[in-house]
């Protein structure tokens, strides 16, 4: 099954984030539990956007873990992923980066001087002058007006695009269940003008191309966040907290009466309790942390693997309390609540343990290492020698190991500071039942308990003196080699996420 | 601890406690006695009043030693290797010390004892020690040594729990290569 993801603008490159987190959680799956291969395609006008980058950052780092395993591993990180890359609607325009260079006023007025005045009359100066690379600042028309002059017809053909359709077009022809799920905010300015555009844009293309097969859904992000403060007189035009809820009204209505072409399935998700942002026109200023509406907009694109996805259009979700989320307000949460505590538990114990193990393993006879570490001769040789192999384990000072290791590390810190402030970033008189904040920081402390990392019903049920990295490290060295799937850097990490919960 | 662990102390404590009373008197008897009988010594009588009052007190304090080690091993939660090998210097610690307190035993079982109370173990009037002679004192502290091997090293080689399976010294290299 293959699963091609679009994010569109801020908010959707956040649930691009979220996405990546679940499939290295190894919640993207078939009916037959085996992982999708996962097409990752960022859609955002701001190329300096902070929200891109982190984004960008999350699925490069899984990738280049997910290559450095080279399938050595069972469990840990086994789905494929692909990135397609950052697509700017306003590549197409030649350079330009203004609604009036886009829309060239002369031009326009000596070929069709109607609709320069149409232009003029829905476009204020100020609007047609602001400069869109920190993207369409909130406002939907300008943004729908630059999307509008897209053609995937002739994207497809080179480029980025040309990649992810051919690629759409290939599995399809090869018989495997795909989808295209879309993921953007309808009361911003990318998400919400581009995200409907794509979706009847790829309907569209689906059709020409006789793909019928493949399903294009969209989780719908309504508003779930404030600004704290706004742009001064000179910000020049702005995203404005006020303008969101007249943004999404809009937005809903042509859903309602267009989406249907559209797409095949949405997930409508928002909060009526806000997080509370800094105000930020765009660009690296925008560093909004991550929220728990952007795992359940990822949440739908898992949803939609599913094949009970097949009957009712729209989805919304609600929770049981006013005033706090816990495990039973997520969907499937005996399944995504381990999946996420897993991961959660093994990016605690990695980091603030088992790397620190590593590194200061470097310091030491291998000898003298083992003798506090029992549970490293199952992965690496226990006499130390360097770059020999002696019954499948390496040195641990192996270079390819530690290159691995410091993969793993980079990923994993990525995964905890999105778990950080997923469980962190709930806005005001709300809280979570879900994760404990404090404890999913990254620190050289050697933590070892790990009982309150996840709370609620799917923290672990065994008993919580022995719920400590100290136990795994037992458990692993008790494991007899029959049950090691591979050795080194990788064994251990494959080790762990199969022991972490 | 794992079960074997279990099965490993119980058989090294038998193994000590058949070594300490029963092995080694043999042994005193009959294999090493030109080097422990000085002049008016009764063998028989030294191995009772004095060598193995001696011993037994040495076995009951490896004994404790070794409790104390697993009690520790058992309770503690380290975080990390750092802090398993912390308990390392701590075992040479209670090792040397067994040791030391073991040629205290022989002195004080074979001298100080009789020194004290003004009584002579032999049949030499004013002699209130067991003559023993050089090689026989050099025997008794390689025995000691010998002894807190069986009686603490082993045990704590075979039954140190968790993350401490491999700190006592020697254990990497016998247990750690699997």
């Amino acid at each position: 099954m293959q699963l091609f993801a679009i994010g569109v603008g801020g908010s959707g490159a956040k649930c691009l984030e979220a996405l990546t987190h679940l499939h290295a959680c190894g919640l993207l799956t078939d009916t037959n539990g085996n992982p999708v291969r996962l097409g990752t395609f960022l859609v955002e006008p701001d190329q300096e956007s902070t929200l891109l980058t982190r984004a960008e950052t999350a699925i490069e780092r899984y990738s280049k873990m997910h290559a450095s395993l080279n399938k050595k591993t069972t469990t840990f990180a086994r789905g494929e992923l692909r990135h397609y890359g950052t697509w700017s609607p306003l590549s197409s325009s030649s350079g330009a980066i203004r609604l009036d260079q886009i829309f060239s006023r002369p031009v326009l007025r000596t070929q069709a001087a109607g609709l320069a005045s149409l232009f003029d009359c829905l476009f204020p100066p100020e609007e047609q002058s602001a400069d869109l690379v920190v993207g369409f600042r909130g406002r939907p028309p300008i943004g729908a007006a630059v999307m509008s002059r897209v053609s995937l017809a002739s994207e497809a053909q080179t480029g980025q695009w040309q990649q992810l359709l051919g690629d759409v077009k290939a599995a399809t022809g090869g018989g495997e269940t795909t989808i295209i799920h879309l993921f953007g905010s309808v009361f911003g300015g990318t998400g919400a003008a581009g995200v409907p555009t794509l979706g009847q844009m790829l309907k569209n293309w689906l059709r020409d191309e006789k793909l019928l097969s493949v399903r294009v859904n969209a989780s719908l992000l309504l508003p779930y966040f404030d600004f704290e403060g706004q742009g001064e007189e000179d910000t020049g035009v702005h995203a404005e907290a006020r303008n969101f809820q007249l943004n999404t009204d809009a937005a809903l209505q042509h859903l309602c009466a267009r989406g249907q072409s559209c797409f095949d399935h949405v997930y409508l998700i928002g909060s009526d309790i806000k997080a509370r942002y800094g105000f930020s026109i765009g660009g690296r200023s925008q560093e909004n942390a991550a929220h728990l509406v952007e795992l359940l907009a990822a949440l739908g694109a898992r949803h939609g693997l599913q094949p009970a996805a097949e009957t009712g259009y729209a989805y919304v979700i609600s929770r049981a309390m006013q005033n706090q989320i816990t495990w039973n307000d997520i969907p499937d949460n005996e399944v995504v609540g381990v999946g996420l505590a897993r991961g959660a538990r093994f990016a605690v114990a990695w980091l603030n343990n088992f790397s620190l193990e590593l590194d200061r393993a470097q310091a030491m006879p291998m000898p003298k290492f083992l003798s506090g570490a029992p549970w490293s001769r199952q992965f690496f040789q226990p006499n130390g020698q360097d770059n020999e192999f002696q019954g499948g384990r390496p040195s641990i000072r192996n270079v390819d190991e530690l290159n691995l290791k410091a993969t793993i590390d980079s990923y994993s810190e990525t995964l905890l500071q999105w778990f950080y402030q997923l469980s962190a970033n709930t806005g005001s008189g709300f809280s979570q039942e879900i994760f404990s904040p404090d404890l999913l920081r990254r620190n050289s402390s050697h933590e070892n308990d790990l009982a309150m990392v996840v709370r609620g019903s799917a923290r672990p049920t065994r008993d919580s003196d022995s719920d400590t990295v100290e136990y795994i490290k037992v458990r692993i060295d008790d494991m007899p080699k029959e049950q090691l799937t591979s050795r080194g850097v990788a064994g251990l990490a494959d080790t762990l996420w199969d022991q972490a919960y | 601890m794992r079960n074997t662990q279990y099965i490993w102390l119980g058989i090294s404590v038998m193994c000590g406690i058949i070594w300490v009373f029963l092995g080694q008197s043999w042994l005193f008897l009959n294999i090493f006695p030109g080097l422990l009988v000085g002049p008016g010594l009764n063998l028989e009588e030294y191995l009772q009043t004095g060598s193995s009052p001696s011993f037994t007190i040495l076995w009951f304090s490896c004994l404790v030693a070794l409790f104390i080690w697993l009690y520790v091993t058992t309770t503690s939660r380290p975080r990390n290797g750092d802090e398993v090998r912390q308990m390392q210097p701590r075992w040479w610690f209670a090792a040397t010390l067994l040791v030391v307190l073991g040629w205290l035993y022989q002195l004080l079982f074979s001298v100080f004892i009789w020194q004290v109370r003004g009584q002579s173990p032999t049949n030499v009037s004013g002699m209130n020690y067991f003559p023993i002679p050089p090689a026989g004192w050099l025997l008794l502290m390689v025995f000691v040594i010998f002894d807190v091997i069986l009686l603490f090293w082993l045990p704590t080689l075979l039954a140190s729990p968790k993350t401490f399976r491999l700190v006592v010294p020697g254990a990497v290299r016998l247990m750690g290569g699997r």
